[in-house]
C-alpha cells in the first residue's frame, strides 16, 4: 500500500514536470527573426527572402516569427535586454522592423549592433533619407495613400488635397472609413495627416522629444477635424480594427475609399483581394505619412554573424528589386542602385520625400487622445 | 452510508490514504496558488501601493478613484456589463429549447442537431470573427441573398455592440447546451410520465417538473459563460465599435498602446471583482449540490 502510494505520487509529479514549460534554447545556425508587420511582409520573407538567403548561405536557416504588433516586438526586445544583463540567451537575433530607442536605454546597454560600423558591404548604398540611427538599417519604405473604387469614383474627380478629401467625404456620407490609429498604420497615418493639417502642414514641427512642449494643444484641433467628418464616415462614424479590415470593406464594395499602405494595397490588388478597378492616389498638398522600416540586429544573439550577413543580403540589388516588384514597397537603398528599367517602371510611386511622424510620447498621446475625443462619437444605441 | 465502512476495508487503513489524496490535489492547488492567487494579490498590491511624490511608495486608491470618476472608463464597463447580460439572456433562451429537444428527441435528426450545436466549440474565434464580417458584414452573404430576391439590405451589426453579441452567443452555445444536457439527465422519464398520467400539459411539465430540476444547471451554465464573455477579447476587438470598448480590448490597449500598466492592472482588478461575483454563484450552486 505504502509503496503504491509512493509510486502514484512520484508518477504524478513526474507527469507534472513533463507538462511544465520546457526551457528553449536558440539553435546555432537558425536565425530567430521577429516582425510586427502585416501578413504581406511575412509572406515576402517566407516566399522570397528566406529561400534566396538559405540558398546563398548553406547551413543557415531563418526562423520567421510573427510577434503580432509593435508592442509584441518590444516585449521580445525587453526579454533580450533582460537576457543581456544576465548573460542569458535572448532567443532572438533579428528584428525586421524595430525602433532601437525602445526599450529605453537599450542602445547604451549595448543591446543592438551598430549597423554603420558593422562592416556591411552595402551600407553605403542606403538612401540617406531613411537613416534615423546608426543602430537600425532601413531596407524598405512604404507610404499610406488613398485606395478607391474607380467604378464608383471617376479617377478624374478623385480628391488630391486634404480640403478636397474632406469635402468629398462630407459629400459622400458612409463611403469612407479609416482604422483605429493604434491598430494599424493606414488609419494611424491618416490621423497623423490630420494632425499635420491642424498644425500648418509642417512635418518638421514634430520631433520625437517635443511632445511635452507642444502637448495636447497641437492635437486638440486635429480631434476637431476628425470629429467633424465622423458623422460622414461609414455607418455614421465606425472605425475598423486594422489595415486588413479596411481593405476587406473596400473589397466588399461597402465603402468607396480608404487610406491604405501602398505595399499592402498593391499586394491586395495582385492577389485579387481588391479588384483590378482599385485606384491609388496620394494627396498632393502633403502626402499621407509613411516611412522606412528599419531592421536591427541584437548584439547578444547566438547567430549575430549570420544575422549581419542577412542584413547585408537584403540590401543587395536582388532583394531590393524584389521589394519593388514583389512587395510593392520602395527600396531602402538609393534609386541609383536599382536597375534602370525598374526605376522607369515605378517612377510614379517614387516619393520625393516622405513625411514621417515621430514616435515616442506622441504615439501614446495620439492613441489615447483619439479614443477619448474622436471614437465616442459612435452612438452605441445606433 | 453503509458503503463507507466497507470501502474502508477494501482500501485499507485510513492513515494510509491521506498522503495519496493530498498529493493528488497538491499539483492543482500549487498551480492555482502560483498562477492565479499570487498574480491577483500582486495585482491588487501594485494598484494600491503607488509611487508617491517622494522617492518611496504609499497606500493610494488614486487609480480606482480615476476609473470610477472617468466617464470613458465607466462607459466601457457599462458596455461590458450590457454585452454580458444580453448574451446570458440570449444563451438561456436559445439553449434551453435545444437542450430539451436533444434530451427527449430520438433518431438521426437529433444527432445532426447535436452535431450542429457542438460545432462552434471547434471554430477558433478569430476565424469566426472574419466569417461574421463576410456573412453579416456590409454587402456580405446575407445582403447578397436578400438582394437576389429583391429585399433591402440588413442593418449590419459589424462595428456595433451587436457584432460581439452575435459572435459570443454563437461561440458559447456548445458549452451551455452541454451543461444543460447534463442537468436534464437528472430529470427521470418516470417523473414526466407520472405527471402526464395525472393530466399535466407540456407547459406544466416544463414548469413544475423539468425547470426546478435543471435550475441549478442553468445557474452553472450562466455563470460559466458569463465569466468567459466578461473578459472576452477577440470578438469584441474585431467586431465591436471603437468606443465604448469592452474591458478585454480596453485593458490590452491601456497596457500596450497607452503604455500605462498600473491603470491596465486596475481595470483588470475591477474586471476580476465582477467575475468573482459570478464565480461565487457557481461555487454556491456546486456546494449546494454536494450537500447530502
Amino acid at each position: 500500500m505504502k509503496r503504491r502510494a509512493f509510486m502514484l505520487s512520484v508518477g504524478g509529479a513526474a507527469a507534472g514536470m513533463v507538462l511544465l514549460p520546457r526551457m528553449a534554447f536558440a539553435a546555432p545556425g537558425v536565425i530567430d527573426w521577429y516582425t510586427s508587420s502585416d501578413q504581406n511582409i511575412l509572406d515576402f520573407w517566407t516566399n522570397v527572402v528566406k529561400p534566396k538567403f538559405e540558398a546563398a548561405n548553406p547551413g543557415v536557416t531563418l526562423n520567421l516569427v510573427d510577434a503580432g504588433d509593435g508592442p509584441g516586438n518590444i516585449a521580445i526586445g525587453e526579454r533580450a535586454l533582460a537576457a543581456l544583463s544576465s548573460n542569458a540567451d535572448p532567443q532572438a537575433d533579428y528584428f525586421e522592423s524595430y525602433d532601437p530607442l525602445l526599450p529605453a536605454g537599450a542602445i547604451d546597454a549595448g543591446l543592438f549592433v551598430n549597423m554603420k560600423e558593422a562592416g556591411l558591404s552595402n551600407w553605403s548604398k542606403i538612401n540617406p533619407l531613411g537613416i534615423e540611427s546608426d543602430y537600425s538599417m532601413p531596407y524598405r519604405g512604404s507610404q499610406v495613400l488613398l485606395a478607391y473604387d474607380t467604378t464608383k469614383l471617376d479617377p478624374a474627380n478623385v480628391p488630391k488635397t486634404w480640403p478636397d478629401l474632406i469635402a468629398w467625404i462630407k459629400a459622400n456620407p458612409g463611403q469612407f472609413i479609416y482604422n483605429r490609429p493604434n491598430k494599424g498604420g493606414s488609419g494611424g497615418n491618416f490621423v497623423r495627416r490630420a494632425i499635420y493639417e491642424a498644425n500648418g502642414k509642417d512635418p518638421s514641427k514634430f520631433t520625437t522629444t517635443n511632445y511635452p512642449e507642444l502637448g495636447d494643444a497641437a492635437l486638440a484641433p486635429a480631434w476637431e477635424i476628425l470629429k467633424d467628418i465622423a458623422p460622414s464616415l461609414f455607418d455614421g462614424g465606425a472605425y475598423t480594427s486594422g489595415n486588413t479590415q479596411s481593405i476587406q470593406l473596400l473589397g466588399q464594395s461597402a465603402v468607396t475609399m480608404i487610406p491604405a499602405w501602398s505595399d499592402q494595397a498593391l499586394s491586395a490588388i495582385a492577389q485579387g483581394v481588391l479588384p483590378e478597378t482599385t485606384g491609388l492616389v496620394q494627396l498632393q498638398d502633403l502626402g499621407l505619412p509613411g516611412g522606412f522600416s528599419r531592421s536591427v540586429v541584437l548584439s547578444n544573439g547566438v547567430n549575430k554573424e549570420a544575422a549581419l550577413r542577412l542584413a547585408d543580403f537584403i540590401l543587395t540589388e536582388e532583394i531590393q528589386s524584389a521589394v519593388l516588384t514583389e512587395l510593392g514597397g520602395f527600396p531602402g537603398v538609393s534609386w541609383d542602385y536599382i536597375s534602370a528599367d525598374l526605376r522607369e517602371k515605378f517612377k510614379d510611386v517614387i516619393p520625393e520625400s516622405i513625411p514621417s511622424f515621430p514616435g515616442g510620447e506622441w504615439e501614446k498621446a495620439i492613441n489615447e487622445g483619439w479614443y477619448r475625443n474622436v471614437a465616442p462619437n459612435v452612438d452605441p444605441a445606433s | 452510508m453503509t458503503l463507507t465502512a466497507a470501502s474502508n476495508d477494501i482500501v485499507g487503513k485510513k492513515q494510509g490514504r491521506w498522503p495519496v489524496g493530498l498529493l493528488l490535489v497538491a499539483m492543482p492547488v500549487f498551480l492555482v496558488g502560483w498562477m492565479i492567487i499570487w498574480p491577483i494579490l500582486s495585482a491588487v498590491w501594485r494598484t494600491v501601493w503607488l509611487p508617491d511624490e517622494g522617492a518611496g511608495h504609499s497606500f493610494s486608491l488614486e487609480t480606482y478613484r480615476f476609473f470610477f470618476s472617468d466617464q470613458y472608463s465607466l462607459n466601457n464597463l457599462g458596455v461590458t456589463l450590457w454585452t454580458t447580460g444580453v448574451c446570458a439572456i440570449l444563451l438561456v433562451l436559445i439553449c434551453v429549447p435545444i437542450a430539451l429537444y436533444l434530451r427527449f428527441a430520438k433518431g438521426r435528426l437529433a444527432a445532426y442537431v447535436q452535431g450542429l450545436a457542438i460545432f462552434p466549440m471547434f471554430v477558433p474565434s478569430i476565424i469566426l470573427s472574419y466569417a461574421i464580417i463576410r456573412v453579416l458584414g456590409p454587402n456580405g452573404t446575407v445582403d447578397l441573398l436578400l438582394n437576389s430576391v429583391g429585399l433591402p439590405k440588413i442593418r449590419s451589426p459589424y462595428l456595433t455592440p451587436w457584432g460581439p453579441v452575435i459572435g459570443l452567443v454563437w461561440d458559447n452555445i456548445p458549452l451551455t447546451v452541454l451543461i444543460l444536457l447534463s442537468g436534464l439527465g437528472n430529470v427521470s422519464n418516470q417523473a414526466i410520465e407520472a405527471a402526464r398520467d395525472v393530466g399535466a400539459r407540456p407547459l406544466a411539465v416544463l414548469w413544475h417538473i423539468i425547470l426546478p430540476r435543471i435550475s441549478n444547471s442553468i445557474l452553472v451554465a450562466v455563470s460559466f459563460t458569463v465569466l468567459g464573455i466578461f473578459s472576452s477579447f477577440t470578438l469584441p476587438y474585431v467586431l465591436g465599435p471603437a468606443a465604448p470598448e469592452m474591458m478585454g480590448p480596453f485593458m490590452q490597449r491601456t497596457f500596450r498602446d497607452v503604455n500605462d500598466p498600473t491603470m491596465a492592472i486596475t481595470q483588470a482588478v475591477i474586471t476580476f471583482a465582477f467575475c468573482i461575483v459570478f464565480g461565487l454563484f457557481y461555487v454556491r450552486s456546486v456546494a449546494k449540490n454536494r450537500a447530502p
